[in-house]
């Protein structure tokens, strides 16, 4: 015990980190063995790989590789500023990307809630089974059954007609392809992502709500002044992971689901990177585009850090 | 976690690099053996067989036995069988030649991605099947060769000379052979005893429909019309005309219009369909069928990007007529699962604006002109049996093995195929479609054919039918493709990634515009919008090296 202490205090007061992290290897060194493969896998997989953005400004040819393709500068981003698709892809992945936060991320803080609320535990364990069932749904199968429910005469499209739609099937509708990608997306989540809420609503001390009923607090002032200042940091935190995605809205779903007559609402830049990079081949430009929706992300990552960290203090560094 | 998983969302473009950052940099200091040697265009031999009567090759190929890999892009020809090595024929190959082959069968529908991996990683099998329509190595056919990849063929002239005999017998062949350097890239497939365009793919109509509706077969656009609308109707056709998702298909329909998708060419001149007035027009009927519901309304979200159609569709008679191809026409749907027993589809000619004009001379099909189809064989450059491959490849140019390619092999006669009166070989129409061992009738080609063969035979798909359902092949071979701009042009490097770098965003851009302009999202009035918009998108640029290529190609 006495020994911790010392190296704590030893710890706090040694200049280099060199030294610092001598010393803390000499008396942890077991943690740092276990965390050797995650450095590896993020060493191999995640870094080393980021020497393939020097493709980003070569005009890049499989047989001369990275280090021997002719050095173009921005002309690949230029390319892509300039280009027919520049604003279209990145209005959609932006409009996709909010619309999304907006609706996916209050709602299963919101679903949480309600279920804290609930007292009946059987019933609860029911609706919480039930309601991240989804989940486990390949989004090959989600979006299939989307094409068979938005086709002309599928069931959607019915229910919209009867509220006034006359655009025929609306899966082939560039009107509704973010209500459908949003709505199927919140369908399939809405209850795994609030696990991580009412796992954190089941930290908070019992005795705060003791403390707030002896007060005379409602159910209703409990919530507000107890629960929510109670999981307040977990949503601070998982809010700024989800701007850090802001940009990055995956292009498996898209394919799936968006076609010729829904490019307009549905092209995102990580779809149009697929069909450059992957479906063309042409690395260095897509690359280029993708090196551009990371950069935006990064930013929008690290000012919604910067603000959170100087309003209240929660930060993810 | 999150932040992680974004990093390795945003780099996954970058992985890829670093893959191939690492093999290609072992493999860049090697020089390419071969592609540098031989200079000038080839001399290509004289021969004095006729397209390989006699096979010029001695057998067997290796004395010992080796083993070559093949990329064989047929994963959805392969039927029920586990292994192209379980067919007959390329056992009797293996028995043969003494060269064991070990078939790289890359996923259905992800054929051109996975071509494209092969030289990121720079581990190409020894022997490729390629369709250079839609497989090609991105900086062109020279590029290929000189960049050490692919061998250059004309450094072994002597060990093919059933390919020679080939290349002797059809007259235009060398010019086809031969890049615009005169490289040779591959060896280029041929069709035998092709006497006019052979199409097996057309215009299908629901006969028994026509019946119903008390018409015939319509030939021309207004015929056409009077027909669906009838189909809709008086028997509720959901989709009266089925197109593809893109809304139009490989040319047929608007041939009338004397106009072609995509590129085609009229008497040596490139041009650009949806640059042409006429194109407007069609679209414009287009659009009015569709919103008369003579179109399916769900087409643009359909799964067909050309021919053949969703077979729920099709088996539960919601098409009146489509794209399709010839092996599935008369009642062949009904063997499949159709509801309807009296279902009984013929071939339409392509239609016409009125009935006194000429036969629209368009027909742009991507795959099939004269004498060469559109595969092309290459050898890996860095193959360690670059001959033995060669030789193997040869092989199938010559008659006693291009016949058991096409029909079956010797042994089989009687059962797989019998011999005509003349001797010529008939392949056996029941053996096919009504399998003794209950085999279905892709997995009999499978295990008793090759699939396309380089060297393939007009007749044995067709001879083998029953008359009715060979007769729409010789409905649809009407049509002379002289409007189709060859696969074998070829664009140099610099021009290669020029062109690519436009045409990759226009042709997403004018299939777009195809479906918006049908369906009424895009009104037509923006049409000459539209074509200021592909001009800003470098149109014009594509459209002038296609010409340029095409001149060399005529120069050749």
């Amino acid at each position: 015990m006495s020994e911790q202490a010392q190296s704590v205090k030893s710890y706090n007061n040694k200049k280099g980190f060199w030294k610092k992290l001598k010393l803390d290897f000499k008396n942890h060194w077991q943690i740092y063995l276990m965390a050797v493969p995650v450095i590896l896998y993020f060493a191999i997989f995640n870094y080393a790989p980021m020497v393939g953005i020097i493709m980003a400004f070569q005009k890049y040819q499989i047989r001369k590789g990275i280090f021997g393709s002719q050095f173009v500068g921005m002309t690949n981003f230029m390319r892509f500023f300039s280009g027919p698709y520049f604003w279209r892809t990145l209005r959609n992945t932006l409009l996709i990307s909010l619309y999304g936060l907006l609706l996916s991320f209050p709602l299963p803080i919101v679903f949480a809630l309600c279920l804290n609320e609930v007292r009946n535990t059987r019933f609860k364990k029911i609706v919480q089974t039930i309601s991240y069932l989804p989940y486990f749904i390949s989004v090959v199968v989600v979006v299939s059954i989307l094409f068979d429910f938005g086709k002309s005469n599928g069931i959607l499209t019915q229910l919209a007609m009867k509220f006034g739609w006359s655009g025929g099937a609306i899966i082939a509708s560039d009107k509704w392809f973010r209500t459908l990608y949003i709505g199927s997306n919140l369908w399939q989540h809405l209850g795994y992502n609030s696990i991580i809420f009412i796992s954190a609503l089941a930290a908070i001390d019992p005795t705060l709500y003791e403390a707030a009923r002896i007060d005379g607090a409602n159910r209703w002032q409990q919530t507000l002044h107890v629960t929510i200042p109670g999981i307040a940091s977990t949503i601070v935190v998982l809010l700024i992971l989800r701007l850090g995605q802001i940009m990055g809205v995956g292009y498996e779903k898209i394919i799936l689901m968006y076609g010729p007559s829904t490019y307009e609402t549905g092209d995102v830049i990580a779809s149009y990177v697929y069909r450059t990079g992957i479906l063309d081949g042409d690395y260095s430009y897509s690359t280029a585009v993708n090196l551009f929706n990371s950069v935006v992300n990064l930013i929008v990552l690290w000012t919604a850090n910067t603000i959170s960290r100087k309003v209240n203090e929660t930060s993810i560094w | 976690m999150t932040l992680r998983k974004l990093l390795a969302f945003a780099l996954s473009a970058a992985l890829l690099a670093g893959c191939s950052g690492g093999s290609s940099g072992g493999g860049g200091g090697e020089t390419p053996s071969g592609g540098g040697e031989a200079s000038g265009p080839a001399e290509i031999p004289t021969s004095d067989v006729f397209k390989g009567e006699t096979n010029q090759q001695t057998y067997p190929i290796s004395s010992e036995k080796i083993t070559l890999s093949y990329w064989y892009p047929h994963g959805n020809s392969i039927g029920t069988l586990n292994d192209f090595n379980d067919s007959e024929f390329f056992q009797w190959m293996e028995e043969k030649t003494n060269i064991h082959i070990d078939f790289v069968v890359p996923a259905v529908g992800e054929e051109a991605n996975s071509f494209n991996q092969l030289f990121i990683a720079d581990d190409l099998p020894d022997i490729l099947y390629t369709s250079p329509a839609t497989q090609k190595y991105r900086d062109g056919m020279d590029a290929a060769i000189e960049d050490g990849y692919v061998v250059d063929l004309r450094d072994y002239l002597d060990l093919m000379p059933n390919y020679v005999s080939w290349l002797n017998s059809i007259p235009t062949a060398k010019k086809d052979a031969l890049t615009d350097t005169g490289k040779m890239y591959g060896f280029w497939s041929f069709w035998d005893n092709m006497e006019s365009g052979y199409a097996d793919q057309g215009i299908s109509i629901r006969k028994d429909f026509l019946d119903k509706v008390g018409e015939e077969i319509p030939e021309t656009y207004e015929d056409w019309e009077r027909v669906l609308t009838k189909f809709k109707d008086e028997l509720g056709i959901e989709a009266p005309y089925y197109t593809s998702k893109y809304g139009i298909d490989y040319g047929e329909f608007m041939a009338g219009y004397g106009v072609a998708p995509y590129f085609y060419q009229v008497d040596g001149t490139v041009k650009y369909g949806p640059m042409q007035d006429e194109y407007k027009e069609y679209l414009t009927m287009m659009h009015d069928w569709y919103e008369k519901g003579l179109l399916d309304p769900d087409f643009s979200t359909r799964q067909s990007t050309g021919v053949a159609a969703d077979n729920d569709m099709i088996l539960n008679d919601k098409i009146g007529a489509l794209i399709d191809w010839g092996t599935r026409m008369t009642d062949a749907y009904i063997s499949r699962g159709a509801t309807n027993p009296d279902f009984y589809a013929v071939a339409a000619k392509q239609p016409k604006k009125s009935a006194s004009d000429p036969d629209p001379a368009f027909r742009i099909v991507n795959n099939n002109f004269h004498d060469l189809q559109s595969v092309c064989i290459l050898i890996n450059a860095k193959s360690e049996h670059i001959e033995e491959a060669i030789r193997w490849v040869d092989s199938f140019y010559a008659k006693d093995v291009y016949l058991n390619a096409n029909y079956g092999i010797d042994s089989e006669e009687g059962t797989v195929w019998y011999a005509a009166e003349d001797g010529h070989r008939i392949g056996d129409y029941d053996f096919r479609y009504s399998n003794p061992d209950g085999l279905d009738s892709a997995t009999v080609a499978a295990k008793y054919w090759a699939k396309n063969p380089p060297v393939r035979v007009e007749a044995a798909q067709i001879e083998q039918m029953p008359e009715d359902r060979a007769a729409s092949y010789a409905v649809w071979s009407t049509y002379e493709s002289k409007n189709f701009i060859p696969t074998t042009v070829t664009m140099t490097t610099d021009e290669s990634s020029e062109y690519s770098q436009y045409y990759t965003d226009l042709e997403a851009f004018v299939q777009e515009n195809n479906v918006k302009f049908i369906n009424g999202q895009r009104s037509l009035d923006e049409y000459d919008a539209y074509r200021d918009q592909l001009k800003s998108m470098g149109i014009e640029t594509c459209i002038k090296l296609q010409q340029a290529a095409l001149d060399r190609y005529n120069a050749r």
